[in-house]
C-alpha cells in the first residue's frame, strides 16, 4: 500500500464531495492509501493568490506543504489548481534558495520551516504509473464496464502546462487520460482543440463571467460535434466551470448542451461499481442521467 | 489628452496610436517586471505566437503579445491601467508555444502584481482573500453540501481548516503578516462602500 497525504483543496470537499469520496474508495482498491492532511487550507487559488502577490501565494502554499512535511509523506491531490499551487511551490522553493529563506523568515511565525522533503503528485498521474499503480490495475479493478458509451476528456492547464516546468511531456496532444478512459471499457473520443482552457482560471471567471463563460460554450460546441456522452476532467474548478457553466450558458447565451461532466475518480467509482448516491452525483448541475441509464 | 508632435492635424490624430514618447517609458519597470517574473521579455520579436494561442484574445481585445511590448519598452501606466490585464485565464498556452523561451503568462502576473501593489486590483481577487482569510477556504462549505456529505458518509467537515479551524490562526498570521487582509478590506469598502 502506497500511502500519501490527501489534499483535498476547497472545490471537491465543498461543491462535489462525490469526487472526494470517490478518490479515497477508488485509490484504497488500487493499493493507495489517502490520509487526510489536518488542518489544509485553500491551496491558495494560483490565479487570485498568485496575482496579488506571488510571496503571500509562496508563503501560504508552502504551509500547507509543511503540514505534509511534517506527517513525512508526500502529498496525492485531484485538482489542476491545487497542483499549480502545491507542486509549483514546492519545486520553486526548493531550488531557490532565497525563495526558501524568505517564506521560512514569514513561517517562523507560525513555528514552521520548510524543508523541502517531499513531493507532489496529482491522483491521476499516480493511476497511470506501472510503477504505483498503472492501466492494467485499473482495468483489474473494473467490475462495471463503461461499454457503449463515449467519454471526452479535458485535461485541464495547470496540471501539464507550462511544460518546461513540468514533466509530462508535450502538450500539444497528450492521450495518457484517454488510455486511463479506456481501461473503464469507454470508448474515448476525441474533439477539436481539447487543450484549450475551460475559462474559469487566473480569476476570470470572478472578473467576467459572461468572458469566461463564452470560452467553456466554444469547448462544449466542440464537444456537441463529436457526441460524446460524458465529459471527464481531473479538476474540480474545470468539473465547477462546466457543469455549472453550462447552466449560466443556458441562461446568457439561450443554448443547452445537457453533458454530464465527472471527475475521472467518481468516473472510476461508477467502474468500480458504486452506486450514483454514493457518488453524490445528484449534486451535479447538469443531470447525469442520460449517462447512467447507458452505463447501469 | 491629445498629444501633438507638431503635424497637421489630421495627420496627428492618424499617427495617435504609432507614437511612444519618452517620458512615458520606465526602463525601472521592464526591470521589476524581468525579476518578478523570472523570464525574459526582452527577447520578444513579437511574432504573436503567444495571441494566436491565447483563449482570451477572440473574444476581447487582449493581446498578450502587445503587454510583452509594453513590458519591453517599459510602458508602465499603459500596462497596469489596462482593464485587460485582467482577462488572462494563465493557461500557459502561450508559454508553452514562445518560440522565444519566454514566459508571457509569467509577465501578466508579475504586471499584475505590480498593478496591486498601486491597489489596481479587481474586488473578486480580493474578496477570495478575506473568505480564506475567516475560513482557510476560498470557496467554503455550505449546509447543502454538509448534508450531502453526511450521506456519503463523510464528516460534515472535511479535515481541513473546516474539521480544524484552529489552524485557521496560522493562516491569518500570514496575511497579516504582509497587511492583506487590512488593504483587501480597505478597498472593498472604497469600491462598494
Amino acid at each position: 500500500m502506497h500511502e500519501y497525504a490527501f489534499f483535498l483543496g476547497c472545490i471537491a470537499p465543498n461543491r462535489y464531495p462525490g469526487a472526494e469520496s470517490a478518490s479515497y474508495k477508488t485509490s484504497e482498491k488500487l493499493g493507495i492509501k489517502l490520509l487526510d492532511l489536518e488542518g489544509g487550507s485553500c491551496c491558495p487559488a494560483p490565479g487570485a493568490f498568485g496575482s496579488i502577490d506571488l510571496n503571500i501565494w509562496y508563503a501560504m502554499a508552502a504551509r500547507n506543504l509543511v503540514l505534509a512535511e511534517q506527517m513525512k509523506k508526500d502529498i496525492a491531490l485531484i485538482c489542476n489548481g491545487c497542483y499549480k499551487s502545491i507542486w509549483e511551490v514546492n519545486h520553486k522553493l526548493k531550488k531557490h534558495k532565497e525563495l526558501r529563506e524568505g517564506v521560512n523568515e514569514v513561517l517562523k511565525g507560525v513555528d514552521m520551516e520548510f524543508k523541502g522533503t517531499i513531493d507532489v503528485w496529482h491522483l491521476a498521474e499516480l493511476f497511470y504509473d506501472p510503477k504505483i499503480c498503472g492501466l492494467q490495475k485499473i482495468r483489474d479493478s473494473v467490475t462495471v464496464p463503461l461499454e457503449g458509451t463515449r467519454i471526452a476528456v479535458h485535461y485541464g492547464c495547470h496540471l501539464m502546462k507550462p511544460k518546461k516546468e513540468r514533466h509530462f511531456g508535450s502538450t500539444e496532444h497528450p492521450y495518457w487520460i484517454e488510455e486511463m478512459v479506456a481501461a473503464l471499457g469507454a470508448e474515448p473520443v476525441e474533439y477539436r482543440n481539447k487543450m484549450l482552457c475551460c475559462g474559469a482560471g487566473g480569476g476570470v471567471r470572478g472578473y467576467d463571467l459572461v468572458h469566461s463563460i463564452d470560452i467553456t460554450n466554444e469547448k462544449m460546441i466542440n464537444l456537441k460535434e463529436v457526441k460524446a456522452d460524458a465529459l471527464t476532467e481531473v479538476c474540480p474548478f474545470c468539473q465547477l466551470q462546466f457543469d455549472r457553466g453550462q447552466i449560466e450558458i443556458e441562461e446568457k447565451f439561450g443554448v443547452k448542451y445537457g453533458l454530464p461532466v465527472l471527475h475521472y475518480c467518481e468516473l472510476l467509482g461508477l467502474a468500480q461499481g458504486m452506486s450514483p448516491q454514493e457518488l453524490a452525483l445528484d449534486l451535479h448541475a447538469v443531470s447525469c442521467e442520460p449517462f447512467l441509464e447507458k452505463v447501469l | 489628452m491629445q498629444r501633438t508632435k507638431g503635424y497637421p492635424e489630421a495627420l496627428d490624430k492618424k499617427l495617435a496610436d504609432t507614437r511612444l514618447f519618452e517620458d512615458e517609458r520606465h526602463p525601472d519597470f521592464t526591470k521589476t517586471v524581468e525579476e518578478i517574473s523570472m523570464t525574459i521579455p526582452h527577447m520578444c520579436y513579437q511574432c504573436g505566437t503567444c495571441t494566436a494561442s491565447c483563449p482570451s484574445a477572440p473574444r476581447s481585445s487582449y493581446r498578450i503579445r502587445k503587454f510583452v511590448r509594453r513590458a519591453l519598452l517599459g510602458l508602465e501606466d499603459e500596462s497596469l491601467t489596462d482593464p485587460d490585464l485582467w482577462l488572462c485565464t494563465t493557461c500557459y498556452s502561450c508559454t508553452d508555444r514562445c518560440p522565444r523561451d519566454i514566459a508571457p503568462t509569467d509577465v501578466i502576473m508579475a504586471m499584475r502584481n505590480l498593478a496591486a501593489r498601486r491597489d489596481i486590483i479587481p474586488v473578486n481577487f480580493l474578496k477570495t482573500v478575506q473568505a480564506i482569510y475567516t475560513t482557510g477556504h476560498g470557496v467554503p462549505n455550505n449546509d447543502v453540501n454538509r448534508a450531502a456529505r453526511k450521506k456519503l458518509g463523510l464528516n460534515p467537515e472535511p479535515p481541513t481548516t473546516h474539521g480544524f479551524p484552529q489552524y485557521v490562526k496560522g493562516i491569518q498570521y500570514i496575511l497579516d503578516y504582509f497587511g492583506l487582509k487590512d488593504r483587501a478590506d480597505r478597498i472593498v469598502k472604497e469600491r462598494e462602500g
